[in-house]
């Protein structure tokens, strides 16, 4: 079923080629420009290259550009919709390959292709060694797989790839890049740019790898020669996804079955993180201004929030759902909270956030704010990301330019950080502000929270809240499950939001835990599958059923034990809607309740208070499905 | 309006003593705006971030690079000396200016281990030092002194049995890293400093008082250098004091004076 899924992917990114990039392929001139862009970047590194080539390495190399070859290029022929299209297509990604593959004649696969393109392999032989070093590590990359498969036996891919990333995370920074356990990371990210300078790699240095990141983007480049894109490539184990976002180049190399879709969206992320500490505009002002900018020396530091970002990425399904998790609160504490938040506040505040444990508690917004545009999720997980990776100590209080992509790529907004319990530390004020100067006076709101909470007791009731158990449902067999609620038109400016219980024994470990993610991204996949979306997906996997149901108004996945009936989980199902139903009160936020800051600041009180009257009478259709 | 601020000021040396009384028993004496502002800037990785936990928590922690700048109020004696951990990476250069604006002493920071976090002290952060006070203290520091400098290494022992607290069992014998930056280098920085902003050398601090080798891991020197700097700036806050009782109304004074007493009251 998932190969049948990956052709059609395949054969997509096939018909998306058009015959004419065929035609350039086999003139010189378009092979020249891959060959050209992949020395001029791979020329400063020579000395890494040079000693990145012991003779064990090329014999492995030998065995897999047989082993990619093998299945890659056969498999779209079948089911190609445009033939002719499609062996082009599959012509022109070996030679892509074949382009910064074949260095050394010496190597026994080299001569295969050289019957292809003579004056190809000519080419590049002569141009550099650099050139052959870099694509041999591309192609083993892409076909690591399979040496897994000749290597190492039967057992799964994906453990195998998972344990050493959790083995020795501290230090990726310093992981040699040649080393097969460098190569065997499940997910690898990189960012580079448009002149291949490379910025940012999820393990080991991106110094130690800019002869890769030139292959990267001489096959982007050499496919844009050709009036095309190059989207993705497949190989039996992994998956490689492009995507250009302005002058970055953003790469990710990865064998964890997620789709193309998933990927693609993963690293929106991480472009939108880059975006979040530098602001769109001045990325293109500085690349329009010197096209070979070291951007490293502004992101120089911020390293760990990208780590961060695609660890979040791997772990924490709010990603995958693009919906934020706010923590279930009884509603009378979560407005009490709410209303300290809206009467604290000082002329150009625009979004006072709760955080608790990495989730939300409460989120208040100036009202034309609001009315303009709302807050996406995903700039909330950066914001979130970014109060992770960078440590306030105690009594100390951030104060920080902060871009939101998605509300607006190109402005900063000027983020204040402080947690109101030292020295625990758990519960995390956000004030976002747009005046660069106005850190006293959004400080002193902060005061005037901390206030607050100090008469309620609010800190002591919010250590008690605490996220809930699948078993709280009251259905048997029901092991886990991600509810997201969908807008409809009463509440259309709410924030986008799922609930979830946490993940209970026999999901405990971290290897448990992501295998249970992968089976939801597998059927999240399936769901959003660009080629054939499913609505309904009851899917029986080998240690747990699972059963995944999109509607109008929701986005539901369940997970039960194995031994459930399809009957059973479909009843087990409407108890569920039920039971949320009945609890939405503590597992969402409702109304997200507003104030107004707007630049006159009497006006601004009278605003606190017109925002805390509750719509109640907009309730009814939220989760009216049953 | 008019009046009461005006009642205020009068009032303003009294606030001294008075303000103590409810700082001490709710913990809100933080509303009152800062009385003066010391900025530490210097390179990525030089430990300005170290420098100021250890003195203000009295231990060495890993830290992670800082996202624009961090805020810390503390108190000395009866004033409220506030305290910016600016992030050295280019990315928040823009924002330096603003850290500093009004601030009456700057420590500029660098590496012993580093000649290039001098340099950048010159290139990149002396300008910033634009906005801040005219006669703003400057103060060359030269952090990971432990690296090079028997003597740091020595504080780390001093400080482990003034704490009682465990130690690592065992840290180098002898310093192995190679100091890239002498104290002279740092003295001429400091003069350049000066000329810079064009303040008189005779007339400043001399250099020898103002240039100092820390250890944020072993503590040695950091105690002596902010407190050195607190007291030095005291003159400033008392000119400041006096100044504000001059016929131009603050306001946002009187707001915070307000709050205090309101919080005094209740």
């Amino acid at each position: 079923m998932e190969e049948e899924h990956q052709d059609k992917e395949q054969s997509e990114t096939v018909r998306c080629s058009e015959p004419q990039s065929h035609c350039s392929l086999d003139e010189p001139d378009s092979l020249q420009v891959a060959n050209t862009i992949s020395l001029e970047n791979s020329s400063p590194v020579k000395l890494d290259c040079s000693t990145e080539k012991p003779c064990r390495s090329s014999s492995d190399t030998v065995k897999d550009i047989d082993s990619t070859n093998g299945p890659s290029e056969p498999e779209p022929e079948p089911e190609g919709p445009e033939g002719d299209g499609m062996s082009t297509r599959s012509s022109e990604l070996s030679e892509v390959r074949t382009g910064e593959e074949n260095g050394p004649s010496s190597q026994p696969q080299g001569t295969a292709y050289e019957e292809d393109q003579p004056e190809n392999v000519s080419d590049s032989a002569s141009t550099d060694n650099t050139l052959e070093d870099s694509s041999e590590f591309v192609v083993t990359v892409l076909a690591r797989g399979s040496l897994e498969d000749q290597g190492e036996g039967p057992s799964s891919a994906l453990s195998e790839a998972s344990s050493p990333v959790q083995a020795q995370a501290p230090s990726h920074r310093d992981e040699d890049v040649t080393a097969e356990s460098w190569r065997r990371h499940r997910k690898h990210v990189f960012v580079l740019s448009e002149a291949g300078k490379p910025i940012y790699s999820r393990y080991g240095n991106e110094e130690a790898l800019s002869s890769t990141m030139g292959v990267m983007m001489a096959l982007v480049s050499f496919v844009q020669s050709g009036d095309n894109t190059i989207r993705s490539i497949y190989s039996d184990e992994h998956t490689v996804v492009f995507m250009q976002q302005g002058p970055l180049v953003l790469v990710s190399v990865s064998c964890s079955r997620q789709s193309e879709q998933q990927l693609r969206s993963e690293l929106l992320y991480v472009y939108n993180q880059i975006v979040s500490m530098l602001t769109q505009a001045s990325i293109n002002r500085i690349f329009e201004r010197k096209k070979n900018y070291d951007l490293r020396r502004l992101l120089a530091g911020s390293e760990k929030i990208l780590d961060g970002l695609l660890n979040l990425v791997d772990s924490d399904p709010s990603f995958l759902l693009s919906a934020v998790h706010c923590l279930p609160l009884a509603s009378s504490l979560r407005d009490s909270l709410s209303q300290i938040l809206q009467k604290a506040i000082t002329p150009n505040l625009v979004f006072s956030i709760l955080i608790a444990k990495n989730q939300l508690l409460t989120i208040v917004q100036e009202k034309t704010v609001i009315e303009d545009t709302r807050l996406e999720p995903a700039d909330l997980h950066l914001l979130l990301n970014l109060i992770g990776a960078s440590s306030a100590f105690q009594a100390g209080e951030i104060w920080t330019p902060i871009c939101l992509p998605l509300f607006n790529p190109d402005c900063y907004f000027y983020a204040y950080i402080s947690y109101l319990d030292p020295p625990e530390c758990t519960v995390c004020l956000l004030l976002l502000s747009t005046d660069k100067e106005a850190f006293y006076a959004v400080a002193d709101c902060k005061r005037k929270i901390d206030e607050g909470m100090r008469t309620q007791n609010a800190l002591r009731s919010i250590a008690r809240a605490q996220s809930y158990s699948a078993s709280q449902v009251g259905v048997s067999d029901l092991r886990h499950f991600m509810y997201k609620p969908f807008d409809v038109p009463d509440n259309h400016r709410q924030l986008t939001q799922f609930t979830s219980p946490e993940m209970e024994a026999p999901y405990s470990s971290e290897e448990e835990r992501m295998r249970l993610l992968d089976l939801y991204r597998y059927m999240h996949s399936r769901i959003h599958s660009s080629s054939r979306p499913l609505k309904l997906i009851y899917h029986v996997a080998e240690r747990e059923t699972l059963l995944a149901w999109v509607t109008s108004k929701f986005e539901l996945y369940t997970c039960f034990s194995p031994l459930v009936t399809k009957a059973s989980a479909i009843n087990a199902i409407t108890k569920l809607l039920r039971w949320i139903k009945k609890e939405e009160d503590r597992l969402f936020i409702r109304n997200p309740p507003k104030y107004s800051t707007t630049p006159n600041p009497s006006k601004g009180s009278r605003g606190g208070k017109g925002g805390s009257d509750r719509q109640d009478t907009t309730d009814n259709g939220f989760l009216s499905l049953l | 309006m008019k009046v009461k601020s005006n009642i205020d000021i009068a009032a303003s040396p009294l606030r001294v003593s008075k303000r103590r009384v409810p700082r001490a028993m709710s913990d809100s004496g933080k509303m009152k705006k800062p009385d003066v502002k010391l900025v530490l800037l210097g390179d990525m990785n030089v430990g300005k971030t170290s420098l100021l936990h250890r003195y203000m928590e009295r231990k060495f922690k890993e830290t992670v690079s800082t996202v624009g700048g961090a805020f810390f109020l503390k108190q000395w004696g009866p004033y409220n000396i506030s305290i910016w951990d600016t992030a050295g990476r280019e990315q928040f250069h823009g924002l330096g200016s603003m850290y500093c604006r009004n601030a009456a002493a700057i420590i500029l920071t660098y590496d012993v281990t580093n000649w290039q976090s001098l340099a950048e002290l010159e290139e990149r952060f002396l300008s910033l030092t634009d906005t801040a006070n005219e006669d703003c203290i400057f103060a060359i520091v030269g952090n990971k002194a432990d690296l090079t400098d028997p003597k740091a290494l020595e504080a780390e022992e001093m400080e482990a049995e003034e704490e009682g607290a465990e130690q690592p069992p065992s840290h180098p014998a002898s310093p192995t890293v190679l100091k890239q930056v002498k104290r002279e280098d740092a003295i001429a920085l400091y003069g350049r400093v000066l000329r810079y902003k064009a303040q008189d050398e005779r007339a400043c601090l001399p250099a020898e008082r103002m240039c100092f080798e820390t250890s944020a891991k072993t503590g040695y020197n950091v105690d002596l250098l902010f407190e050195t700097l607190f007291d030095m700036v005291l003159p400033t806050i008392l000119k400041k004091r006096s100044e504000n009782s001059s016929p131009t109304v603050d306001l946002e004074e009187c707001r915070g004076a307000k709050q205090t007493k309101a919080g005094c009251c209740s």
